[in-house]
């Protein structure tokens, strides 16, 4: 079931340097969604498409994003004050497929890629899943200062905390279960390409978000598009043919 | 607006309709109401399935968006297993929006359609800006245009509708050739070819890196092609080009046009269609001829 609902801004809070999580009344959304699932949210005034966010967290009547400045509908959702509204299409999306345990979830995030990550260490712990969190960005100050899991691991590209190099980088061997993972594109490939099994949560460039536009063509080993919208944006990450997405999406200021 | 109205054959359930492209095949557009729907133009399709254009597909510019999909779908055998079935137990008419790389290929897709149970009529896409074959081509040139239009009119008995592109000198050219040949409706129109840098890459925004233009940038572009069209020929022209709204249809009806499809819109809102339809029941009286 998807929702269409006017959604006020209830809450505001900075997680890292230049990162925000936003949270938008919104209850038949956040009652319903899982995790990897998005919501599409209009703003008026604003630019004329809707933007994609995947839920980071649910929380009674309460959906909340995750984001940074990158473009002129980010700046616009950052401008937003409290009890100003949005339109809120969601939940949509397939998100991750989870077995209930006992058993183990590692989840790897890069940067904005935590986005997905709250929810899927709640669903994994309901289904009586052990949680291992992986977290890499640039440096300290963009860490996510939020996480949930049993344990925790950091990694940071110039060293200032955690392992000195890439989330990739810093998952434990004792710690690799069921691997979900989320963050830049090239990000994925390379997740994908040491954990076929792997389940990815991509991104894109989107138009409708409902199915119908094609605009979030996701190229799949099967030879076909489909569509991030509909069949995603989480998929098994050996079923991507990473060559042919975009490596970054280039409204970011950078990469 | 209430009661069904005739357009070229087709029965319409009310003045909106679903562009080609913006709706899927009917079965996808959530929170839509379609008890308001006129009708539906299916996403483009070919007789043998297309893989589509690489990522990424669309680019947002001001009031618009580039789309460069590339007629991907399933070919015209699954559409008529997957989707005919369905369209034949609705309330409201659908269209197929033909495309092929030939002149033959045209012909040779509305005689498999022809008598298929759902499908009311025939959309010739002789304007997809997207493809490399065929598409556009085919609506750059008067004898081109006639040609399709009279290959297809001679292989079924549905009504056949014309899509216009805008990429033209004179499109009333086009339209009148169109309608000496066959048609029995034209939709004007189709996208504009546009370009957009991404000054990262210093590359084209779009893998295809040319698309075609959308949204409520185009509406003062389209309302005026309509409008040349409606006074070239006598038969009913289906206005398209950034309807967001009952006042935006509105232009295209004032400009002479019988009907409208909404696409763009339908992205940001499902139920665009609904709340266009809603919205024009304030404007009955306009629509109304004068004593």
């Amino acid at each position: 079931m998807t929702y269409d609902v006017p959604a006020p801004l209830v809450s505001r809070r900075k997680v890292a340097r230049e990162m925000w999580v936003l949270g938008f009344e919104a209850a038949p959304i956040a009652r319903t969604v899982m995790a990897g699932q998005f919501v599409n949210l209009l703003m008026r005034p604003g630019p004329l498409l809707r933007r994609p966010f995947s839920v980071y967290r649910a929380d009674g009547d309460v959906v909340e994003i995750v984001l940074s400045a990158v473009g002129e509908g980010t700046e616009r959702l950052l401008d937003l004050t409290r009890g100003e509204l949005v339109s809120a299409l969601g939940p949509l999306g397939r998100g991750f497929q989870l077995d209930a345990g006992p058993g183990r979830v590692t989840l790897i995030s890069g940067g904005l890629g935590v986005a997905p990550m709250p929810l899927a260490a709640r669903d994994a712990r309901a289904l009586g899943l052990e949680v291992a969190w992986v977290h890499g960005a640039r440096t300290q100050a963009e860490l996510c200062s939020e996480a949930d899991a049993d344990r925790y691991y950091w990694a940071t590209d110039d060293g200032s905390t955690g392992v000195h190099g890439s989330a990739l980088d810093a998952v434990p061997p004792s710690e690799v279960g069921h691997v979900l993972a989320c963050g830049p594109n090239r990000m994925l490939a390379a997740v994908a390409a040491r954990w076929p099994d792997a389940q990815v949560a991509v991104e894109t460039y989107m138009g409708c978000g409902t199915g119908v536009c094609l605009g979030c063509a996701v190229p799949r080993t099967s030879g076909v598009y489909d569509r991030a919208c509909t069949e995603g944006p989480v998929y098994r990450a050996g079923s991507i043919r990473w060559a042919d997405l975009p490596a970054h999406l280039h409204y970011r200021v950078t990469a | 607006m209430s009661g069904s109205l005739d357009v070229g054959g087709v029965r319409l359930k009310s003045p909106v309709m679903a562009a080609s492209g913006t709706f899927g095949y009917g079965t996808e557009v959530p929170l839509c109401d379609r008890r308001h729907l006129g009708g539906i133009v299916s996403k483009g399709i070919f007789l043998q399935p297309r893989l589509g254009t690489p990522p990424p597909r669309i680019a947002e510019t001001p009031s618009g968006m580039l789309n460069a999909i590339g007629l991907q779908g399933p070919g015209v055998e699954a559409l008529i297993r997957d989707y005919a079935p369905q369209w034949a137990s609705w309330d409201f008419p659908v269209l197929v929006n033909v495309n092929g790389e030939t002149v033959g290929e045209y012909a040779e897709l509305a005689a498999r359609l022809d008598g298929v149970l759902g499908v009311s009529g025939l959309e010739i896409n002789i304007s997809c800006p997207n493809v490399r074959e065929g598409g556009m081509f085919f609506g750059n040139d008067p004898r081109s245009a006639a040609a399709v239009t009279s290959a297809v009119r001679q292989r079924t008995s549905l009504p056949v509708w014309v899509k216009l592109t805008p990429a033209v000198t004179d499109i009333t050219e086009i339209a009148r050739a169109c309608e000496e040949a066959g048609a029995d409706a034209l939709s004007a129109v189709n996208t504009f070819v546009g370009m957009s840098f991404d000054l990262q890459s210093r590359q084209p925004r779009l893998a295809f890196h040319t698309g075609g233009l959308s949204g409520p940038a185009i509406r003062p572009l389209a309302v005026y092609l309509a409008h040349r069209t409606a006074r070239a020929v006598s038969i009913p022209v289906v206005g398209i080009g950034g309807i967001a709204a009952a006042e935006d249809a509105m232009e295209f009806l004032l400009a002479g046009c019988r009907a409208v499809q909404v696409g763009t819109a339908t992205f940001v809102d499902p139920n665009a269609i609904g709340k266009i339809v809603e919205g024009l029941r304030r404007y009955e009286e306009l629509l109304r001829p004068p004593d």
